[in-house]
């Protein structure tokens, strides 16, 4: 089938940058449409992760809660979050298209798929950040970490974000390959909460382990805002090479993320794979 | 009844096919396991050597063991509930969710009976090779006993009635990936609070006992570890509680699906959005 957009006499023709502006925020817009509608949903899952934080921390300290224990662990839980969310809502979300049949429709507007991509990724990055800032605030407020807050910050945590994006866009982009992914993306999230910082520093695992982490969506992100917010400022962890790391790892994660979702949506429309497999 | 059986036959056998179709997810699952239990032990109650900066991570054999008590019944869940999920969610959206309505038996048992076989089978393929690659590490030591078994079938019915309760959510609303993903990881934290290595508050413990999980995993530590027996009646791990759970999650189960299965009927939202 192909379809051909033929411009209605009199119809306002609207320039190719305002044309992508207005698809960008179309799907954006659908996406926050959309959790705005099972607001409820993911109010629960918020305090179903709240829940989880507490009790891991009560593991981790022997049936207590460590305050030095939650201000090293509590970025970890920030990142985890948006990792965990982005990449569970994303991948969920591409596969009800595909089994729906509403993938293909999107496609065939004139918009490039990458200008689809990115309003889908501002909406996800909405539906992570809301979830995350909301347990940060809520335990920091409630036990008082002791941190050094400063405008330094923000470039770890905006990495941080921008690395939980590249990995849900990864994972987005793996459903139009691998029909079980929901199991798999299980899968990778669990390592994440296990190896990205939300129990323990990544710096205490064994050496081994800890450069596997370092590969980690995320992991590298909570090790440098772990060195901001303990006042060592950015200058410590571009000179322990973790914030270069960092940098590299956002912008192959991203690239790569990028890469695979152009492609396998390119071969799904070649093979029919956008249809329910 | 040839008819009854053939139905059931042909849901275990679709469950089958799907469990075999995810080989590669298996095979991606079985080292991350046997990693998170080997990694989790030393974790444990490690709260001031983490504020200290150094970490112990010798293994203890006596608390490896305890974490593979916990995390076997979980991998049940686990295969049940996530897949069941996933499956039920994609024959929503595809539309073949109606089929299921011109099937002889009833929905509820349509939506699990396959799952369940292929869940067991699963879980006993995919926690034999953690069993065997964590004990390369570390000697477990567990009493084997046929006693065992009774905990066992009732964590099985307990998994079954927690996976239709997602099930007749999934029906209703659809969109719920991200709350049944942090509720299964907080029903396997919680199963955690059955073991005895560290005390938590009583709120806490309170509300581990009435998830799914904790009452087998008490009763599984006490057969395999504990050197007790499974019919002692009292107790979280203690037949009664552990069959009031089973029959009460089984119920609330079969009832949850199908007051969401009506709900979702009468607002003819069965196949669609």
């Amino acid at each position: 089938m192909s379809a051909i957009t033929v411009p209605r006499p009199g119809a306002p023709v609207l320039a190719p940058r305002w044309f992508a502006l207005r698809a960008f925020a179309n799907e954006a817009g659908q996406g926050l449409r959309l959790l705005w509608r099972h607001r409820a949903i993911t109010i629960t899952a918020l305090v179903s992760q709240g829940l989880m934080y507490l009790a891991i921390q009560f593991f981790i300290g022997g049936g207590h809660l460590l305050p030095p224990v939650l201000a090293l662990t509590l970025p970890g839980l920030f990142a985890v979050t948006i990792a965990y969310t982005t990449s569970i809502q994303g991948a969920g979300e591409i596969a009800e298209e595909v089994n729906g049949g509403t993938l293909e429709q999107a496609h065939l507007s004139p918009a490039r798929p990458s200008v689809l991509v990115a309003g889908r990724l501002a909406a996800l990055a909405v539906e992570g950040l809301i979830p995350a800032a909301v347990l940060a605030v809520a335990f920091g407020f409630g036990y008082g970490p002791h941190w050094v807050i400063g405008p330094g910050a923000l470039v770890p945590l905006t990495l941080t974000v921008l690395d939980a994006l590249g990995y849900a866009l990864l994972m987005t982009a793996l459903v139009l390959r691998i029909p079980s992914i929901g199991a798999v993306v299980h899968v990778f999230n669990m390592a994440i909460i296990f190896f990205g910082g939300m129990l323990i520093p990544i710096t205490l695992f064994p050496h081994g382990i800890e450069i596997f982490a370092r590969f980690l969506p995320t992991a590298l992100g909570v090790e440098v805002l772990n060195t901001t917010l303990a006042g060592r400022g950015l200058g410590a962890a571009w000179s322990d090479g973790t914030l270069s790391w960092l940098l590299a790892h956002v912008v192959v994660l991203g690239g790569l993320a990028w890469a695979t979702y152009l492609h396998t949506l390119r071969r799904a429309r070649r093979e029919g794979g956008p249809s329910p497999r | 009844m040839t008819r009854f059986l053939g139905a059931v036959g042909n849901e275990i056998g679709k469950g089958l096919r799907f469990a075999w179709s995810e080989r590669l997810q298996i095979a991606m699952e079985v080292p991350f396991f046997t990693v998170f239990i080997l990694l989790l032990g030393p974790l444990l109650g490690a709260g001031h050597q983490i504020t200290a900066g150094h970490l112990n991570w010798t293994l203890n054999s006596q608390r490896i063991s305890l974490l593979v008590v916990a995390f076997v019944p979980f991998g049940f869940f686990y295969m049940q509930a996530v897949k069941l999920f996933w499956r039920l969610l994609s024959e929503i959206q595809t539309g073949t969710i109606e089929q299921v309505y011109l099937s002889p038996l009833p929905s509820w048992l349509v939506a699990a009976a396959g799952r369940v076989v292929a869940a067991l089978i699963e879980t006993f393929v995919l926690m034999g090779i953690t069993y065997g690659l964590t004990s390369a590490f570390v000697t477990l030591h567990f009493h084997w006993t046929v006693a065992v078994l009774l905990p066992v079938t009732f964590l099985i019915v307990t998994g079954t009635g927690y996976s239709l309760i997602i099930a007749g959510m999934t029906l209703l609303w659809k969109r719920i990936q991200l709350l049944q993903e942090t509720i299964l990881l907080l029903v396997m934290v919680f199963a955690f609070t059955a073991l005895p290595v560290f005390t938590v508050p009583g709120w806490f413990a309170g509300l581990g006992r009435v998830l799914p999980l904790t009452s087998s995993v008490t009763s599984l530590y006490g057969a395999m570890l504990g050197h007790r027996g499974v019919t002692g009646a009292w107790g979280t791990g203690g037949l009664v509680w552990v069959a009031v759970t089973a029959a009460a999650y089984l119920a609330a189960g079969i009832l949850t699906f199908r007051a969401l299965e009506h709900l979702t009927k009468v607002r003819g939202t069965l196949g669609s959005y």
